[in-house]
C-alpha cells in the first residue's frame, strides 16, 4: 500500500461513494455528508500526488481546502437548521415550491 | 508583492469595510435598522474602488494583460476589466437594497456579505494561480449561500438555498479535484507553468488533463449556468431575494466566465484544439434550453433566470471561437460587461414591482406601465437590450460576437452555424421579453392606482439606463476596453510553438 496507484484508487473509490450518495440519498445532511466525502477524495489525491512529486505545495493546498470545506459546511448546517424549523423535516422531496 | 497594486487594495478596502460594518453594528447601543447607514458605506467604498481602477487605467499605469503571472495574484488589464463590470454590479445591487432592506432584519451582514463576496469574484480575475484561483472561488460562493437564505422566514428563499448550496460545493469539490489532478500531473498549481508543462506532457498521461480539463469545465459551468448543468440555477435565482438575483445573476455568472477565460481557454490551446467544438456543443445547447425553458415559465425573476442561462450560451461563442479568431474573447468580455448591467437592471426592477406589489407573477405586471412608469421602462429597456435590438448596447456585442462566427467559417466548418443558432435564439427570447412588455403596456390591470417608486432603485435604474442607451448609441468604449483586456493568444503561441494553431 505504498504505491501512488493505491492512493488514487481509494480516492475513486471515495468519490464513487460520494456521487452514489447525492444521487440516491433524500436527506439534507447525508448530501452533505457526500459532497464532504467528494471532497476528501480530492484533499486525499491531492496529497497522495504531493508525497508522489515530493512538493510540498499539494499538501499546502490541502489544507486550504479543508478549511474551507469546514466554512462551507458551516453556511450549509445554519441553511438546514433553518428548513428544520420551517418545514419540520430536512428531507429534500418536500422542498419542491419551487419548479417548472 | 506590491502593496498599491489593484488587487490588495480591493482586497484591504473593501474587505476592512465589509467587517468593519458588523462591528459598527454590535457596538451600537440603540435598536432599530440603520441600513441606510451601512448601504451608505458600502457603496462609498465600492465608488471609492471603482475610482481607483478607472484613474489607473485612464492614466496607464496599468500593466497589459498577462498570461503567464509568476506570483499569485496579475495585476493586469484583464483583472481590471472584470473588476469594474462585477464592481458595477454590486453598487447597483448595494444601491437598490437602500430601498429593499428596508424594515428588514440583519443589514449589516447583508451588507458586509455583498461586499465580502465581491472581493471573491474580484480576485477571481486576477489570481494567476489555481490555488489563488480556488481561495477566491470559495470566497465568492460562500457569502452568496448565506445570501440566498437571507429571508429567514421565507420557505421559498430557504429551498433556494439549500438548492444553491448542494450544486455549488458539488462544483467546488470538483475544482479541488481537477486542481489536484492538473498538480498531480505538472507538479506546480501556477496557472502558466501547468500549462507550459502540459505542452510537453507524456503521451500517456493526456488522457488524465483531458479528464482535469473536463473537470474544469464541469466546476466552472455549475456557476456559469451551462446546459448539462444549469438545473439548480433557475430555483436559486427566483427564491433568492431578488437584489440577491442580480448579484447571482450578474455578479457570480461573470466571475465563472473569468475563471473559465483564464484557465479553460488556455488549456483547450495546449491540450487539443478538437476541444474548443465541445464548448461550442455545449454553447448551442445552453442557448436553446435556456430560450425554451423560459418561454413557458409564469414568474418573472423565473424568466430572467432562463433568459441568463440563454446568454451564458451568447458568450460561450466566444470562448469557444477563441483559438481562431482574436475578436472572439473581445466579443465574450464585451457581452460581459453588457449582460452584466443588462441582467442586474432586469432583476432590478423586479425588485422593485416586488417591493410595492409583493407578487412576482406575471399578472401582476398588468398595466405596469400606468402604475409604475419609470420601472416600467427601465425593465423594457433592459429586456430590449437582452434581446438584443439595436441601438441598445446588447445589439452590439451580440453583433461582434455573431460576426466573429461567420468569420472562421473558413477555418472551422462549425462557426456559422453558432451565428445561425444565435440569430435564431435572438428572435426566441423576443417572444418572452415582448410577452413581458405588452403585460406592461397593452394590458389594463383591474387596480389602475398609481404606485410610489422606491426612489434609490429608480436612481439605479436611471443609471442603468443611461449605460444600456448611452453604450449602445457610442459603443466604441467599451470595445475598445474590452479588446484591450483579452490575453494576447498570439503572444501564448509565441511560446508554444508546437500547437498547430490555424
Amino acid at each position: 500500500m505504498n504505491q501512488l496507484i493505491d492512493f488514487v484508487l481509494v480516492s475513486v473509490v471515495l468519490f464513487s461513494i460520494g456521487i452514489y450518495g447525492l444521487v440516491v440519498k433524500r436527506n439534507a445532511i447525508r448530501m452533505i455528508f457526500s459532497i464532504e466525502i467528494i471532497a476528501n477524495a480530492a484533499n486525499l489525491n491531492l496529497i497522495a500526488f504531493a508525497r508522489n512529486i515530493h512538493n510540498v505545495q499539494g499538501q499546502v493546498f490541502a489544507l486550504f481546502s479543508i478549511a474551507i470545506a469546514a466554512a462551507e459546511v458551516a453556511v450549509a448546517l445554519g441553511i438546514i437548521i433553518i428548513a428544520y424549523r420551517l418545514y419540520k423535516e430536512i428531507d429534500v422531496h418536500e422542498f419542491r415550491s419551487l419548479k417548472g | 508583492m506590491d502593496f498599491l497594486s489593484t488587487p490588495l487594495l480591493v482586497t484591504v478596502i473593501l474587505g476592512s469595510v465589509g467587517l468593519a460594518i458588523p462591528i459598527i453594528d454590535s457596538l451600537k447601543k440603540e435598536r432599530g435598522s440603520n441600513n441606510k447607514l451601512y448601504c451608505g458605506i458600502s457603496v462609498g467604498a465600492i465608488l471609492l474602488i471603482i475610482g481607483i481602477i478607472i484613474f489607473r487605467i485612464i492614466s496607464g499605469e496599468q500593466i497589459p494583460t498577462i498570461e503567464f503571472g509568476k506570483g499569485m495574484l496579475a495585476d493586469d488589464m484583464f483583472g481590471s476589466f472584470f473588476a469594474i463590470s462585477l464592481l458595477i454590479v454590486s453598487i447597483m445591487v448595494t444601491a437598490s437594497s437602500w430601498n429593499f432592506m428596508k424594515n428588514k432584519s440583519n443589514p449589516a451582514a447583508y451588507y458586509s456579505l455583498i461586499l465580502i463576496s465581491s472581493i471573491g469574484m474580484i480576485l477571481i480575475a486576477y489570481s494567476t494561480d489555481l490555488v489563488m484561483l480556488f481561495v477566491s472561488w470559495e470566497l465568492m460562493s460562500i457569502p452568496t449561500y448565506a445570501l440566498a437564505a437571507f429571508s429567514k422566514r421565507d420557505p421559498i428563499s430557504n429551498e433556494a438555498a439549500i438548492k444553491y448550496f448542494l450544486f455549488g460545493a458539488l462544483s467546488s469539490a470538483i475544482l479541488v479535484l481537477a486542481i489536484g489532478l492538473v498538480y498531480g500531473i505538472t507538479g506546480t498549481t501556477n496557472i502558466g507553468q501547468a500549462i507550459i508543462s502540459m505542452v510537453n506532457l507524456q503521451q500517456d498521461l493526456v488522457p488524465i488533463s483531458l479528464f482535469a480539463l473536463a473537470l474544469f469545465i464541469a466546476g466552472f459551468g455549475f456557476k456559469m449556468g451551462l446546459v448539462p448543468f444549469h438545473m439548480w440555477l433557475p430555483d436559486a435565482y427566483e427564491g433568492a431575494p431578488t437584489t440577491i438575483g442580480a448579484l447571482l445573476a450578474a455578479g457570480t455568472k461573470k466571475a465563472g466566465f473569468a475563471a473559465a477565460i483564464r484557465v479553460i481557454i488556455l488549456a483547450i490551446f495546449v491540450l487539443h484544439l478538437e476541444w474548443s467544438m465541445t464548448l461550442a456543443i455545449i454553447a448551442i445547447f445552453t442557448m436553446t434550453l435556456g430560450n425554451l425553458g423560459a418561454l413557458i415559465q409564469k414568474s418573472v425573476p423565473r424568466i430572467l433566470a432562463y433568459s441568463s442561462i440563454a446568454q451564458a450560451g451568447y458568450i460561450m461563442i466566444g470562448l469557444a471561437l477563441a483559438p481562431y479568431n482574436d475578436q472572439a474573447l473581445a466579443g465574450s468580455l464585451f457581452h460581459i460587461i453588457n449582460h452584466a448591467v443588462m441582467k442586474a437592471a432586469a432583476f432590478i426592477a423586479v425588485a422593485a414591482v416586488a417591493l410595492t406589489l409583493t407578487s412576482y407573477s406575471i399578472e401582476k405586471y398588468r398595466g405596469l406601465a400606468k402604475r409604475m412608469p419609470l420601472t416600467a421602462i427601465a425593465l423594457s429597456i433592459s429586456l430590449l437590450a437582452l434581446a438584443g435590438v439595436p441601438p441598445l448596447n446588447g445589439f452590439w456585442s451580440k453583433l461582434v460576437l455573431f460576426s466573429v462566427a461567420i468569420n472562421t467559417g473558413p477555418e472551422v466548418w462549425w462557426g456559422p452555424y453558432l451565428a445561425i443558432a444565435g440569430v435564431l435564439n435572438s428572435a426566441l427570447s423576443l417572444g418572452y421579453y415582448a410577452w413581458i412588455m405588452r403585460k406592461m403596456y397593452m394590458e389594463d390591470s383591474p387596480d389602475t392606482s398609481k404606485v410610489k417608486e422606491p426612489r434609490a432603485i429608480v436612481a439605479v435604474l436611471i443609471f442603468a439606463m443611461i449605460f444600456m442607451v448611452g453604450f449602445g448609441i457610442w459603443h466604441a468604449p467599451i470595445l475598445q476596453f474590452a479588446t484591450n483586456s483579452v490575453p494576447n493568444l498570439s503572444q501564448l503561441t509565441a511560446i508554444l510553438p508546437s500547437i498547430p494553431l490555424k
